[in-house]
């Protein structure tokens, strides 16, 4: 569920994008190694879409309702990880809305260089140190996630 | 400098009020004047507990513009004065989330199966085989691998949601905001109220609702109506004095005497009587007006141009009035005994002005007027047939009469606020009850808590969050008795072999030990779901919310706060004792009236009837009868026992009926203008006092 928090950062930096194509690199401390996955995210009205066409999974999130699909077919899943993904969703539109204001609620921003540095402020904290995102003139070019349990999970962007 | 005795009075009174005004109590809480002592204080009980303190603001509409506003106007209320917590979403607060990590060993359900090496490795494996092959991330819980605990989602019962936001049913989003203003602290929930309707001018579409917005708008609306009024029943009371009296001195004497007689009665009152109430204050002001007949009388019988020393007819009117609000000066109803004894003391007071002051003023006589129609006896019906009149129109009325035991009916009307109420609570889902619970000990409370739980499983309390101490000793050593420290073995060993990284897992169920103790002191960080604990000297205190009270409302440490049925019963008592003490009053004057007017009593006791039976008559017809309607019945004896006598023991009737037209018309000037009061207790005195007045209008005209 944290995916959606980068890819939610993603589209903070590109209001107009519609969908976008990525590559997510995952490393678990637990068992010291990386994964690779590409997919495609697409930003609608209420809501969001993330697909990864290798393994036939997708996620739709619309009007506050979270929909699960393996090959084509919906799956249920625990309520107590559909609620915090509905929580990072959200966190999600907030950040699609570039608006500079609300971010500051909700995270401390760091500005360097090229990049900025996310700290959370509120229930998030539990589970993340923080973010970092690279640009390249004013386009997004990655997000780093840096978690809790010293996992972390980058997504490049293709497109 | 006989003849400035009435201004010397008044300045002696004024100097006096100066000199004791650290003496002077004036309570403004209008909550004990209605409300009985004990439901007085199971309501500070509860304010206490945050009852009555909650505002709520709903946002139409669950899209992006209504989530941002959401945003917004949370992110601007805490920022206002007065204001405890803002809630608009059902993630729980940092400080629960600590309090959940810190219990989590004793409030999650835990599987205490023997686990075996082989079900370790499988587990591990499962996990191992995630990080490598599932497309959504997911964390491994390093500190329950095995997955042997599991917390559930609480929500708060009775809430909705959409996402992550709290949900008012299908209207739309809801803010629930903690303020520290209870109904009755008027400045401070003025302040907040214009602070609040600031903020939200700028949001169109939403709608907020707290208790305390009735106070002020309501007060507000209360001192706008009444300060028309007084200034309408000043300016025709001044007006018919002038236009009927026309003596300037005599006018202006007379308005020096009542402002004395109300000055007077103010003073003893707030004084002497222990939480004089300044409702009580007004109206007692306003009853002192019915003193003008004793002066009208005495003009127009010219008493102040003969040496006699007292007017019988007058001495009885007075005696008969004070005796009558003596008796009601007694009744358990703080409004009406408040009121009577102002009345006592303030028509007492005039009295003696009037009867042994005004003598000696050296008033310019009255002109003895022409014989009027009504002395015409034969046109006139006779008096047994209004009698028989009354009695038919009381039967009528015993069979029509309807009670309004809803004392917040009184109250103005605001509807755009009854409207925003009711949106709250149809769209609310289940419909929850607050009840107090208490008992000796915090151990005892949540024990208690816990029965209640048992007898309604839906009930919200800090039960939900907080086991009972035996439950959590059980817990404790059901914890200490297990082998996590084998267990802890057996993984790391599995871990290594699966291929998870050294030491990953060397900390697992480290965390159930040591274990925090039972006797729970972070109960404070539930007040943001309405759950607060409260103690006096010897009572712990919490609420509850219920889904049916009647169920549980015999055990002992409930209390019930339905601040509606608490009002209906104390309606119910005053009713019961307005009876009481009327019919222990009408039955003195009854006798009263025997002795002053003897042949005459049916005519003088037609006076006190029919303007109770004609006004009770057309009340019953129209709607049902409020304890303000009672009330001013009460006037309305007082003003008829007058009049009876004066027109019964008459030698100059001519004289007498105008003296009592003149009265009539201050009494209508005094309490009929109420009738164009929108607030529906002083309306409904303007109405009884102008039915009344007219019916004794009509006696004078037609009865014999």
């Amino acid at each position: 569920m944290i995916l959606k928090v980068f890819l939610s950062l993603l589209f903070a930096s590109s209001v107009f994008a519609q969908s976008y194509n990525f590559t997510e690199l995952r490393y678990s401390d637990a068992i010291d190694r990386y994964t690779q996955l590409e997919g495609k995210i697409s930003f609608h009205k209420d809501g969001l879409n993330i697909s990864y066409p290798k393994s036939a999974r997708e996620l739709n999130y619309k009007d506050d309702t979270l929909v699960y699909y393996e090959n084509g077919k919906k799956v249920s899943l625990p309520d107590m990880q559909v609620s915090k993904m509905i929580q990072y969703f959200n966190i999600l539109s907030l950040l699609h809305n570039g608006d500079e204001s609300e971010l500051a609620d909700m995270f401390e921003i760091e500005n360097q260089a090229n990049k900025k540095i996310l700290k959370p402020l509120g229930a998030i904290k539990n589970y993340i140190n923080y973010i970092e995102l690279r640009k390249e003139d004013t386009r997004l070019q990655y997000i780093k996630l840096f978690l809790k349990n010293n996992d972390t999970i980058s997504i490049n962007i293709n497109d | 400098m006989i003849k400035y005795a009435n201004f010397i009075i008044l300045f002696i009174l004024l100097s006096v009020g100066l000199l004791l005004k650290d003496n002077i109590h004036i309570s403004t809480n209008l909550l004990s004047l209605f409300a009985t002592k004990e439901s007085v204080e199971k309501l500070n009980i509860a304010n206490n507990l945050g009852y009555s303190k909650e505002m709520l603001i709903a946002v139409k509409g669950f899209d992006k513009r209504a989530k941002e506003e959401v945003r917004q106007i949370s992110k601007e209320l805490k920022k206002l004065k007065y204001i405890n917590f803002v809630q608009s979403s059902i993630v729980p607060t940092q400080e629960i989330q600590e309090y959940y990590k810190k219990y989590y060993p004793i409030l999650a359900t835990f599987d205490d199966a023997n686990i075996t090496q082989e079900q370790v490795s499988q587990k591990l494996q499962a996990l191992y085989d995630a990080q490598l092959s599932s497309v959504f991330y997911s964390s491994i819980n390093k500190n329950d691998p095995l997955s042997l605990f599991e917390l559930q989602n609480i929500k708060r019962t009775g809430i909705s949601n959409k996402g992550e936001f709290i949900a008012l049913g299908e209207y739309g989003l809801l803010v629930r905001v903690m303020t520290d203003i209870s109904p009755s602290q008027m400045n401070e929930a003025k302040e907040l109220y214009r602070d609040v309707h600031t903020l939200l001018s700028k949001y169109p579409e939403v709608v907020a609702f707290a208790p305390f917005f009735y106070t002020v708008e309501n007060s507000t609306k209360i001192q706008e109506d009444v300060q028309w009024i007084i200034i309408l029943s000043t300016v025709v009371l001044l007006l018919i004095y002038y236009l009927l009296i026309k003596n300037i001195r005599l006018l202006s004497q007379t308005v020096i005497a009542l402002f004395s007689s109300m000055v007077f009665a103010s003073l003893v009152s707030t004084m002497f009587i222990e939480n004089f109430n300044i409702l009580s204050l007004a109206f007692g002001m306003s009853l002192t007006a019915v003193s003008i007949d004793y002066l009208l009388h005495y003009h127009f019988h010219n008493f102040y141009a003969t040496s006699q020393k007292i007017d019988k007819n007058v001495l009885y009117g007075y005696l008969t009035t004070v005796i009558a609000f003596g008796i009601f000066s007694f009744i358990p109803i703080p409004l009406i005994a408040q009121i009577s004894s102002f009345a006592v003391l303030s028509l007492s007071f005039a009295y003696v002005l009037f009867t042994f002051v005004f003598p000696l003023l050296g008033l310019k006589k009255y002109e003895e007027v022409r014989k009027v129609e009504s002395e015409k006896r034969e046109k006139k019906v006779p008096a047994l047939l209004f009698f028989v009149l009354s009695l038919a129109l009381f039967t009528y009325s015993a069979f029509n009469f309807k009670l309004d035991s809803n004392i917040r009916n009184l109250d103005y009307q605001n509807l755009h606020l009854l409207k925003a109420e009711k949106l709250f609570k149809s769209n609310s889902g289940a419909k929850m009850t607050p009840v107090i619970v208490q008992a000796s000990t915090q151990e005892k409370l949540i024990e208690e808590l816990h029965a209640l739980k048992i007898l309604l499983p839906d009930t919200f309390s800090l039960a939900t969050f907080v086991k009972d101490k035996q439950s959590c000793k059980t817990r404790q050593e059901e914890l200490k008795t297990y082998d996590f420290k084998r267990l802890n073995r057996l993984i790391n060993e599995e871990a290594s072999k699966i291929g998870f990284k050294d030491a990953y897992f060397k900390d697992a169920y480290s965390f159930v030990s040591p274990l925090a103790s039972c006797d729970v002191k972070e109960l404070d960080v539930f007040k943001t779901y309405g759950l607060s604990l409260y103690h006096d000297e010897n009572i712990y205190y919490t609420m509850a919310l219920v889904s049916d009270v009647k169920k549980i409302q015999k055990l002992p440490f409930i209390t019930n706060i339905n601040v509606k049925e608490m009002f209906n019963k104390s309606a119910q008592k005053m009713y019961s004792d307005l009876l009481y003490f009327g019919a222990m009053v009408l039955i003195i004057i009854f006798v009263l009236l025997l002795v002053s007017v003897r042949a005459r009593f049916i005519y003088a006791i037609n006076y006190i009837l029919f303007p109770l039976s004609f006004t009770v008559a057309i009340l019953v017809s129209l709607d049902a009868i409020n304890i303000m309607h009672l009330f001013s019945l009460i006037i309305l004896i007082a003003i008829g026992i007058d009049y009876g006598i004066y027109m019964s023991n008459s030698k100059k009737p001519s004289n007498t009926m105008l003296a009592i037209k003149y009265s009539l018309l201050s009494t209508v000037a005094a309490f009929g203008v109420l009738i164009f009061s929108t607030i529906v207790a002083l309306n409904s005195i303007g109405v009884v006092i102008t039915l009344g007045c007219g019916a004794i209008f009509i006696l004078i005209k037609a009865m014999r």
